[in-house]
C-alpha cells in the first residue's frame, strides 16, 4: 500500500513539473530589454584650456515588444550624466508592421535613414570612435531622428541586394534670432516632435550592395521640405533640401589576415536664403545675410587581425577617422573644422570593447567659441551591447 | 540647383550600376547567390555594422524578436533574415 502511495505520488510530482515545463513554453508575443552603454575617462584641450574627467557614462536602454511575426514595437531611452546633471533623452518610439516580403511599414519616432551613420552605426558599442563624426549630433547638418511614417524594405536583384526607404515625417524647424539661440539663427532644428508649420519633410534612401558577397554598400538619400519657419511668422516659407550619400565596404580579406571596414558618408544641406536680425549686444542688432549652405564629410577605416594565431592580437582593432564640418560663411554659426583621429580597440567580447583615441580637430568657429579652434583629447572608452 | 544636379547624377549612377548588375548576373551566378547557407549571410551581413553575433548570446525566443527587428533595422530581405536566424537558432 505504501508503495502504491509513493508511486502514485511520484507521478504527481513528475505531472506536476512537465506542467510546470509546459508553463514556460514560449508565446508568440515576446519583450525584450537590449540596448548599450559606455563610461570612461577623458583628458582634452580646447584652445589651451585642459579638461580632464570621468565621462559619468551614458545608459540606452532598446525596448523590444514582438507582437506577432509581423508586428513590433521598438522603443529606445538615453540616460546620461552631462555638467554634473542627469539627461533623459527620448530616441525613438514606433511601431512597425511587416506588410509582405518587400515592404515593411513603420510609425512614430524613428532614426532616420539619412545616410548610415545615425540609424545604424551611431551606438556606443558598434561605433568604432567614442565621438562621431563631425556634422552629426549636437549642431549637426545630418537629421537623426523624425517623428512620421515611413515605407521600407529590401529584395534580391540578380546577384544585388537592393534596399530602400522613403518617409514622411514633421520636418525640421529653423532657429531664429528670438529663439533660445539667436547666435545660431538659420539653422535647422531636427527635434520637431510637433509640426511648426503644417508642411511635412520627405525624404527616403536607396541603397544597392551590388556584389554578390554583400561586402559593399552605396546609398544616396535626400530630405526636403518647403516650409521650415513657424507658421505665420517671417520664417515660414524657408525650404531646405539635403542630401546625402554613403559608402561601406566590410569583408575579411585573408591576404590581410583579418576584417577590413571602410565607412564613409557625406552631408549637403541648402537652406533659403533670408537675411537675420540679431541682436549682438544689448539695442545694437546686425544683419545677417550668408548663403545657408553646410556639407560635412567623414571616411573611417578599421582593421582587426581576426585571421592572427594570437589570440590577444585578434581582439585588437586599429582605427582611423577624417572627417570635415562646414556651415554658412557670415553666420552666427560659421565653422569650418577638420577632425582627425587615431585609435586602438580591443574586444573583449563580440559586444563589448575598450577604445583609446586621440583625436585632434582644427580650424574655425563653432560652438561658443570665435576665431581659431584648436581641440586635442584622449580618450579612454568602455562600451557595451546589452 | 547644384545640390538637385548632384543628387540626379548619384541617382542616376545607382540605376546604372542596378542595370549593369542585373545584365551581368548569369544564371549559375543567381542560383549560387540564392543557396547560399545562413552561416554564410551570418558571416557577410552583421560585420556590415557589428561583429557577428555569437549564437549562445540569447536563447531561441529571443533570437525571433531581434529577428524580426533586425529585418527592419538593417534593411534584410526576407530571404536573408529567414536564413541568418535559422542558422544562428540551430547553432545555439
Amino acid at each position: 500500500m505504501k508503495k502504491l502511495i509513493l508511486v502514485i505520488f511520484l507521478g504527481l510530482i513528475g505531472f506536476g513539473v512537465k506542467a510546470q515545463v509546459n508553463d514556460f513554453k514560449s508565446s508568440k508575443t515576446q519583450f525584450m530589454i537590449r540596448g548599450y552603454g559606455h563610461m570612461g575617462y577623458e583628458n582634452v584641450t580646447i584652445n589651451g584650456d585642459k579638461e580632464t574627467t570621468y565621462n559619468g557614462g551614458t545608459f540606452a536602454p532598446i525596448f523590444l515588444f514582438k507582437h506577432s511575426d509581423r508586428l513590433m514595437v521598438e522603443a529606445e531611452l538615453e540616460f546620461q550624466i552631462n555638467e554634473g546633471s542627469l539627461e533623459v533623452g527620448f530616441e525613438y518610439a514606433n511601431i512597425m508592421y511587416i506588410l509582405n516580403d518587400y515592404m515593411t511599414i513603420r510609425g512614430g519616432k524613428f532614426l532616420l535613414p539619412f545616410g548610415t551613420f545615425m540609424e545604424r552605426l551611431h551606438p556606443s558599442w558598434v561605433n568604432r570612435m567614442p565621438t562621431k563624426p563631425l556634422g552629426f549630433g549636437h549642431d549637426g547638418i545630418a537629421p537623426s531622428s523624425g517623428v512620421g511614417v515611413e515605407l521600407r524594405g529590401a529584395f534580391r536583384v540578380g546577384t544585388s541586394t537592393i534596399n530602400y526607404s522613403v518617409y514622411n515625417t514633421n520636418g525640421p524647424g529653423i532657429k531664429t534670432p528670438d529663439g533660445v539661440e539667436p547666435g545660431e539663427a538659420g539653422m535647422l532644428a531636427f527635434n520637431n516632435l510637433i509640426d511648426n508649420n503644417n508642411s511635412r519633410a520627405f525624404g527616403g534612401r536607396l541603397g544597392i550592395l551590388p556584389f554578390a558577397n554583400n561586402s559593399t554598400e552605396f546609398g544616396v538619400s535626400f530630405y526636403t521640405t518647403d516650409k521650415a519657419g513657424d507658421t505665420g511668422s517671417i520664417y515660414e516659407n524657408l525650404g531646405a533640401n539635403l542630401f546625402a550619400l554613403d559608402f561601406s565596404f566590410v569583408k575579411q580579406l585573408a591576404g590581410l589576415g583579418g576584417i577590413v571596414d571602410v565607412k564613409s558618408q557625406y552631408n549637403k544641406s541648402k537652406v533659403d536664403n533670408m537675411i537675420y536680425t540679431v541682436e549682438e549686444t544689448p539695442g545694437e542688432f546686425e544683419n545677417l545675410n550668408f548663403d545657408n549652405n553646410s556639407n560635412s564629410f567623414y571616411a573611417q577605416l578599421s582593421y582587426r587581425p581576426t585571421m592572427s594565431g594570437s589570440e590577444f592580437i585578434s581582439k585588437l582593432e586599429f582605427v582611423t577617422r577624417y572627417s570635415t564640418l562646414r556651415t554658412p560663411e557670415g553666420a552666427g554659426w560659421e565653422v569650418n573644422k577638420k577632425e582627425y583621429s587615431f585609435g586602438l580597440n580591443y574586444w573583449i567580447s563580440w559586444r563589448s570593447l575598450i577604445k583609446l583615441n586621440y583625436q585632434s580637430i582644427t580650424g574655425e568657429g563653432g560652438h561658443d567659441t570665435l576665431g581659431d579652434f584648436d581641440q586635442k583629447g584622449l580618450y579612454l572608452h568602455w562600451a557595451i551591447g546589452l | 540647383m547644384k545640390t538637385y544636379k548632384t543628387f540626379g547624377i548619384a541617382t542616376v549612377v545607382i540605376g546604372i550600376l542596378t542595370v549593369f548588375m542585373l545584365e551581368s548576373c548569369s544564371t549559375e551566378q543567381v542560383t549560387a547567390y540564392k543557396n547560399k547557407s545562413g552561416a554564410q549571410l551570418w558571416g557577410e551581413n552583421c560585420i556590415r555594422c557589428h561583429n557577428t553575433p555569437s549564437p549562445a548570446a540569447y536563447n531561441d525566443t529571443d533570437w525571433s524578436t531581434i529577428g524580426l527587428h533586425m529585418r527592419v533595422r538593417a534593411n534584410l530581405s526576407k530571404e536573408q533574415s529567414e536564413k541568418i536566424f535559422d542558422f544562428i537558432k540551430s547553432a545555439n
